[in-house]
C-alpha cells in the first residue's frame, strides 16, 4: 500500500476519532492525573488543595475505621453476587432452550425485570422483603417459617441484595441464551452416540462453547461489583425508613450496621458527605488499580480475539 | 443489579457463529413426555417468580395508606386513583421531562460523536487503531467513582453542577461503550461494501454516510436504546450533579427520595415505582427486535 | 456531521481549559463583604435555600412574602427541601447561594472554618444588631472558633411526648422522671400479638428510630462529646456508659433486639400522618417541639402531654434539661448580593414579627428575647414544656467541630452494634470511638 494513502487514511481516521480523543483526554486521562494529585492533598473544594504528602494514604491504610468493612463487603459481592448471578442466568437460559411453546414470550417475561430502573426494582424489593409488612414473610409465615429481617438485618442485607440481583439477571441470561442456541447441534448428537450423559455433555460441550461469553460476563460482572452503588444505597435508605430531612444521604449509607456499605459508597461519602476530597481521591486510586487489574485480564482476552481491522 | 447499573458492558455477549440453530426451542432430540412436563413445570415456576414482584407491587399500589403500612394482605378497597394522586402530590411530569431531556440529548449527542469513531475503528486501517481500541475498552470499564472528584470539581468551576448538563455534554465527545458497540456492529458489515464505495471515489465520510449508515441502522438503533436506557436508569450521576436542585431531578433519582426524605407512604411509593417502569418497558416492547439483536450481536467477537 | 463537531469542540476545549486552570487555585479568600455603610434600600434577586418541605415550607414562604412586601426591590428565589450535605456541596462548588438555612448546628464548624459561610461580624457591627436579645447558648452554637458566620433562626428543643389515654389505661397519671421509671412504664405499656410480635410499644429503646439519637439522649446523663482541643470526650464521660447500659437493659426487657427491629421495620413515616406516636403504636416518644404542630395538623384528636426527657440514674439533678439545637442561617460565599442577603437574614433572625410568625407556624422556639415574651405567640399548652427546657441550665447541644457531625456518625456505627448485643466490652468500645474520632479530626486538619 502506498504510504501516501496510508497517511491520508490515518489522518481521516483520526479526524473521525477527534471528538472521542478529546473526550478521552478530558474524561479519562485528565481526571486520573488529578485524582492522583489530589490524593496527596488536603482538599475541601472550598479552598485550594493543600499538599499533605502521605496523610491520606496513612489514614487509608491505618486509620479509617470503615474501610475494612467496606472492602470486605465489596469483595463479598464479587465473590458471591457475581457467580450466583452467572449460575442463575445459566439455569434460566438453559430452561428457555427447553421451551416447546411461547419461548419468545417467556424470554421477554424473564428479561423485563432487568430493564426497569434499578432504583425502582430496589424499592420494590425492600417492600416485598419488609419483615413486618411485606408479602414474602407473610407467605413464609403461612407455611410455618419465621422469615428473617432481610434488608433490616445486618446478616441478611447482603443476601437480600443477591436475591434482587437474581431477579434482574435477564441482562446476562439473554446473552447466555444466544450463546446456548449457538452451540452446534451436531456436537451434542455425536457425544450422545458416544454414550455421554447429560452432565458430561454439559461439561465437555456446553461449557467450552460458552467459554468466551462466560469469561466476558465474569469480568464485566467483577468490574460492576467493584463499583456497586445504586442498589445498596437505595436499599439502605429505603429500608431504614427514616425521614432524612436535613441529614443528607451519607449518614445512612450501609444501613444496617454498614452491612451493605460498599467501597464506592464510602468513597462517595468521604468526598461529598465529609468534604474530604483528598482522602476520597486516595480511595479512588486504589479502586482504579483494582479495576485496572481486572480490565487487563479482559484486554488480554481481547487481543487474542480481535481480528485484524479490514483494509 | 440490573443492566444499567451493572455498567452497560454486561449487555454484551457472543456474536453468532455459523451453524446456528435457527428455530428457537427446537429440541435437539426427541424428549419423553415426562421430561417435557418437568421442563415446563420449571419454566412456569420461573415465570411466577419473575412476575410475582410486579403483582405484589401493583396490589400495594392500589391500597389505602393505612393498609399498606400493615401486614400484607389482599387489598380491602381498591384505590386506583393512587396513580393520579402520585401526579398530584409529586411533580412527576417534571421528573419525566428531565429524564427525557437527559436520556434523549445524551443519545443524540452520542450518535453525533460516536458513529464516526466506531466506524473508523472498524473499517479504516490506520496506525494506532488497535491501541486506541484497547484504550476505549479501558475507559468503558472504568468505575465512575474513580474520576468523580476531579470531574465534579471541573463541572463546579464551570458552574454546571446542579444541572443535568455534566451528564449530557460528555456524550458530545464520544461514549466509550457506544463506540465499542458500534465498532462491533460495523465489523459485521462486509468490508467489500466500503471497498466498493472507495473504488467509486467516495471519501470516507461519504462512504460512511451513504453506504454504511443505511446498512447499520439496526446497530445504531440498538446502541441508542442502550444509552437511552442507561441514562434513564442512572442514579449515581443525578445523585452527584442534581441532588441539590429538585427541578433537575430525573425520575430514577426522584423515586429514591420518596421514602427516605419525602415522607411518601408505601402505597404511593409503589404506584410511583410502577409509573417509573412504564416508559422503559414500552420502549423495550416496541423495539424488542433491535434490542435483542443488539445484545446478542455485541461482545467477544470470535 | 463534521462541521457540527468542529463548532462544538473548540467551545468545549475552551470550557475545559477554564475548568482545569481554575483547579489549582481559585475561590477561597475574598467572598462577599459588607459595604461601609448600610444601603438605604436593598434590591435584586437572592437565592434562599432551606430544608423545610410541605406544610413547613409554606410557613417559611409566608415570611418570605412579608419580606418581599417590605422590600419591593428584592425577589427571593426559594429552594426548599435542601439537606445540609447538598447545601454544603453546592456552596463549596461555588453556586451563588445567597442565604442558606440549615437545620442543624453540626455544620457550623465546617461552614465557618472553610469560609463557605461569610463572617457576619462586619454586618452586625455596622448595623448595631443587639446580640443580647439572643440567649448565650444559642449565640455559642452559631459561631465557631470566634467567627460568627451564622445567625440563629428559631431553635429546636427535645423532650418526651406521652399518650395520655394509653398511660391512664395502664394506670399512670404522670410521665416518667427517671430512665428507670421510663423503663418500667415502657414494659407495662407494651402489648404483644398472638405470634409474639409487638402490637403496641411503650417506648422504643433503639437508636436510629425517629429522633432517638445519641445526641438527643446525651443531656439526661450530662454526657459529653468533645474536649476543649476538639478531640473526643466520649470514652472519658461516664454518662455514655450509664445511658447505653440502661438502653440495653430495656431492650432485653421488651423482648430483645430482633423483636424491636421487626416493629421498627413497620414504622410509619416520621413526618406523615402515619407517625407511630400519632397513630398510637407507640405510647411514649422522644421528639422535638415541632411535633406539636404535626399533631395539630395530622392527629388533632390525640390526647397527649409533654415533659422533659427523663434523667439517668445519678443525674436526677439535671432533670428539666434537654437537647437544644437550632436552625442556623448564613450568607454563602458565592453570594452576588450580600447586602440583600444580609437584610433578609436580619429580618428572619431579629425581627420580632417574623420570629413570632415563624414560631407560630412551625411551632419552633423563637430565638430572641422579645419574640419569646411576645403576647402574639400562640402556642399550645404542650409547648410550654419546651420553652422551659430551652431556658433550663442543664440543657445542652452538640458542640461544633471541624469534622461537622462526623463524630456523631462514628459513635453511631458503634452504638448500632452495641444495641444488637454484639459488643461485650463497653469501655473498650468507647475507647475505640475516641481513637477513631481523633484520627478523623487529625485527617481533617490535614496532618
Amino acid at each position: 500500500m502506498a504510504s501516501a494513502i496510508g497517511r491520508r487514511r490515518t489522518r481521516v481516521a483520526w479526524g473521525f476519532l477527534g471528538p472521542s480523543v478529546l473526550g478521552m483526554l478530558v474524561f479519562f486521562v485528565f481526571p486520573l492525573v488529578m485524582t492522583v494529585y489530589y490524593s496527596f492533598t488536603s482538599f475541601d473544594l472550598s479552598n485550594p488543595p493543600r499538599w499533605n504528602s502521605f496523610a491520606n494514604w496513612k489514614f487509608l491504610f491505618g486509620g479509617d475505621p470503615l474501610i475494612g468493612q467496606a472492602t470486605f463487603n465489596t469483595l463479598w459481592f464479587v465473590a458471591i453476587l457475581v457467580p450466583v448471578r452467572i449460575a442463575g442466568a445459566m439455569l434460566v437460559a438453559w430452561a428457555l432452550t427447553r421451551a416447546r411453546t411461547a419461548s419468545g414470550a417467556l424470554r421477554t417475561l424473564y428479561y423485563l425485570p432487568a430493564l426497569i430502573p434499578p432504583v425502582a426494582s430496589t424499592i420494590a424489593f425492600v417492600f416485598l422483603l419488609n419483615p413486618a409488612t411485606g408479602p414474602v414473610n407473610k407467605l413464609l409465615g403461612a407455611v410455618g417459617i419465621e422469615g428473617p429481617g432481610w434488608f433490616t438485618s445486618p446478616a441478611w442485607a447482603k443476601p437480600s441484595l443477591v436475591l434482587l440481583g437474581l431477579w434482574v439477571l435477564g441482562d446476562i441470561m439473554i446473552i447466555f441464551l444466544a450463546a446456548l442456541l449457538d452451540v452446534p447441534v451436531e456436537q451434542y448428537e455425536a457425544a450422545e452416540l458416544d454414550g455421554a450423559n447429560g452432565a458430561q455433555r454439559f461439561r465437555h460441550i456446553t461449557i467450552p462453547n460458552m467459554a468466551p461469553v462466560l469469561m466476558f460476563s465474569l469480568i464485566t460482572g467483577i468490574i460492576a461489583a467493584l463499583q456497586y452503588f445504586t442498589e445498596p444505597a437505595v436499599a439502605s435508605s429505603t429500608a431504614m425508613g427514616k425521614a432524612a430531612v436535613g441529614e443528607g444521604a451519607s449518614g445512612m449509607l450501609g444501613w444496617p450496621d454498614q452491612s451493605t456499605l460498599t467501597y464506592g459508597q464510602l468513597l462517595y461519602q468521604k468526598a461529598f458527605g465529609a468534604n474530604l476530597f483528598g482522602y476520597a481521591s486516595a480511595m479512588a486510586v486504589v479502586l482504579f488499580v483494582a479495576a485496572g487489574v481486572v480490565t487487563a485480564v479482559l484486554l488480554r482476552r481481547f487481543s487474542s480475539f480481535t481480528p485484524e481491522v479490514a483494509a | 443489579m440490573s443492566a444499567s447499573t451493572l455498567t452497560r458492558p454486561q449487555a454484551s455477549g457472543a456474536a453468532p457463529r455459523r451453524r446456528t440453530r435457527v428455530v428457537e426451542g427446537t429440541p435437539w432430540r426427541r424428549r419423553s413426555p415426562l421430561v417435557f412436563v418437568a421442563d415446563h413445570a420449571l419454566l412456569i415456576a420461573l415465570a411466577v417468580m419473575f412476575v410475582a414482584p410486579f403483582v405484589f407491587v401493583l396490589l400495594t399500589a392500589v391500597m389505602s395508606p393505612e393498609q399498606a403500612g400493615t401486614s400484607f394482605s389482599w387489598p380491602t378497597s381498591w384505590h386506583w386513583d393512587n396513580f393520579a394522586q402520585v401526579f398530584e402530590k409529586l411533580p412527576m411530569l417534571k421528573y419525566f421531562g428531565n429524564s427525557f431531556l437527559y436520556a434523549g440529548l445524551a443519545t443524540l449527542f452520542m450518535l453525533v460523536s460516536s458513529v464516526p469513531a466506531g466506524y473508523a475503528l472498524a473499517r479504516i486501517r490506520f496506525r494506532g487503531s488497535r491501541l486506541y481500541f484497547f484504550a476505549i475498552i479501558a475507559m468503558m470499564l472504568l468505575p465512575p467513582q474513580v474520576t468523580s472528584v476531579p470531574l465534579y470539581v471541573m463541572w463546579s468551576r464551570l458552574g454546571l453542577t446542579g444541572s443535568l448538563w455534566p451528564l449530557i455534554l460528555p456524550n458530545l465527545l464520544g461514549d466509550a461503550f457506544s463506540i465499542f458497540l458500534l465498532r462491533q456492529f460495523f465489523l459485521t458489515i462486509p468490508a467489500e461494501y466500503s471497498e466498493a464505495a472507495r473504488i467509486d471515489g467516495c471519501g470516507e465520510l461519504r462512504t460512511l454516510w451513504r453506504v454504511i449508515l443505511p446498512m447499520a441502522r439496526p446497530g445504531i438503533a440498538a446502541t441508542s436504546i442502550f444509552l437511552f436506557f442507561a441514562s434513564w436508569n442512572d442514579y449515581y450521576g443525578p445523585l452527584l450533579y442534581t441532588s441539590e436542585n429538585e427541578s433537575a431531578w430525573p425520575v430514577s433519582y426522584a423515586l429514591a427520595q420518596f421514602r427516605g426524605s419525602r415522607s411518601v407512604d408505601w402505597n404511593l411509593t409503589m404506584a410511583a415505582t410502577l409509573i417509573a417502569m412504564v416508559p422503559v418497558v414500552l420502549v423495550f416492547l416496541l423495539a424488542q427486535r433491535a434490542f435483542v439483536r443488539g445484545v446478542t450481536l455485541t461482545g467477544v467477537k470470535g | 456531521m463534521r462541521t457540527r463537531t468542529r463548532i462544538v469542540i473548540p467551545a468545549l476545549v475552551a470550557a475545559v481549559a477554564v475548568g482545569t486552570a481554575a483547579c489549582g487555585g481559585s475561590s477561597g479568600g475574598g467572598g462577599p463583604t459588607a459595604a461601609a455603610s448600610a444601603p438605604p434600600t436593598v434590591s435584586g434577586t437572592i437565592e434562599f435555600w432551606h430544608f423545610f418541605t410541605d406544610r413547613e415550607a409554606t410557613v417559611i414562604q409566608g415570611v418570605v412574602d412579608d419580606f418581599e412586601k417590605a422590600n419591593p426591590g428584592v425577589k427571593v428565589v426559594v429552594k426548599s427541601g435542601q439537606d445540609d450535605q447538598k447545601m454544603r456541596q453546592a456552596i463549596s462548588a461555588g453556586q451563588p447561594i445567597d442565604v442558606a438555612l440549615s437545620y442543624s448546628t453540626d455544620q457550623v464548624g465546617p461552614l465557618c472554618s472553610s469560609g463557605d459561610f461569610t463572617d457576619l461580624t462586619p454586618f452586625i457591627e455596622r448595623d448595631k444588631v443587639d446580640l443580647t436579645q439572643i440567649p448565650k447558648t444559642v449565640l455559642g452554637y452559631t459561631a465557631y472558633a470566634g467567627k460568627r458566620c451564622s445567625m440563629p433562626a428559631l431553635a429546636d428543643v427535645y423532650g418526651l411526648y406521652y399518650n395520655k389515654d394509653l398511660l391512664s389505661a395502664a394506670g399512670y397519671t404522670q410521665p416518667p422522671k427517671t430512665l428507670s421509671e421510663l423503663s418500667d412504664m415502657a414494659v407495662k405499656l407494651t402489648k404483644y400479638n398472638a405470634d409474639g410480635s409487638i402490637k403496641q410499644l411503650g417506648f422504643m429503646p433503639l437508636l436510629g428510630y425517629y429522633e432517638n439519637a445519641e445526641a438527643h439522649w446525651g443531656p439526661s446523663a450530662d454526657a459529653q462529646w468533645l474536649k476543649e482541643d476538639g478531640t473526643s470526650a466520649i470514652g472519658s464521660s461516664p454518662g455514655w456508659q450509664t445511658l447505653l447500659t440502661w438502653q440495653k437493659d430495656l431492650i432485653e426487657r421488651l423482648g430483645g433486639y430482633a423483636k424491636l427491629a421487626k416493629f421498627q421495620a413497620a414504622l410509619g413515616e416520621e413526618f406523615s400522618a402515619q407517625n407511630d406516636f400519632q397513630t398510637g403504636r407507640v405510647a411514649m416518644n422522644l421528639d422535638g417541639e415541632y411535633r406539636t404542630a404535626f399533631i395539630a395538623d395530622q392527629a388533632p384528636k390525640l390526647s397527649y402531654g409533654t415533659a422533659p426527657f427523663p434523667s439517668a440514674q445519678g443525674f436526677e439533678s439535671t432533670y428539666g434539661g434537654g437537647y437544644i439545637t437550632g436552625n442556623i442561617v448564613g450568607i454563602g460565599k458565592g453570594s452576588k448580593n450580600p447586602e440583600a442577603a444580609w437584610a433578609f437574614i436580619k429580618y428572619l433572625t431579629t425581627d420580632t414579627d417574623a420570629q413570632v410568625k415563624l414560631a407560630n407556624g412551625l411551632k419552633n422556639v423563637p430565638t430572641t428575647h422579645d419574640a419569646i415574651t411576645s403576647p402574639q405567640l400562640q402556642l399550645p399548652e404542650q409547648f410550654k414544656t419546651f420553652l422551659d427546657i430551652f431556658e433550663n441550665e442543664h440543657s445542652s447541644t452538640t458542640p461544633p467541630s471541624s469534622i461537622g457531625a462526623e463524630y456523631q456518625t462514628i459513635f453511631g456505627t458503634h452504638t448500632a452494634k452495641w444495641q444488637q448485643g454484639k459488643v461485650a466490652d463497653l469501655p473498650g468500645m468507647l475507647k475505640q470511638v475516641d481513637s477513631e474520632i481523633d484520627a478523623a479530626v487529625k485527617l481533617q486538619a490535614g496532618s
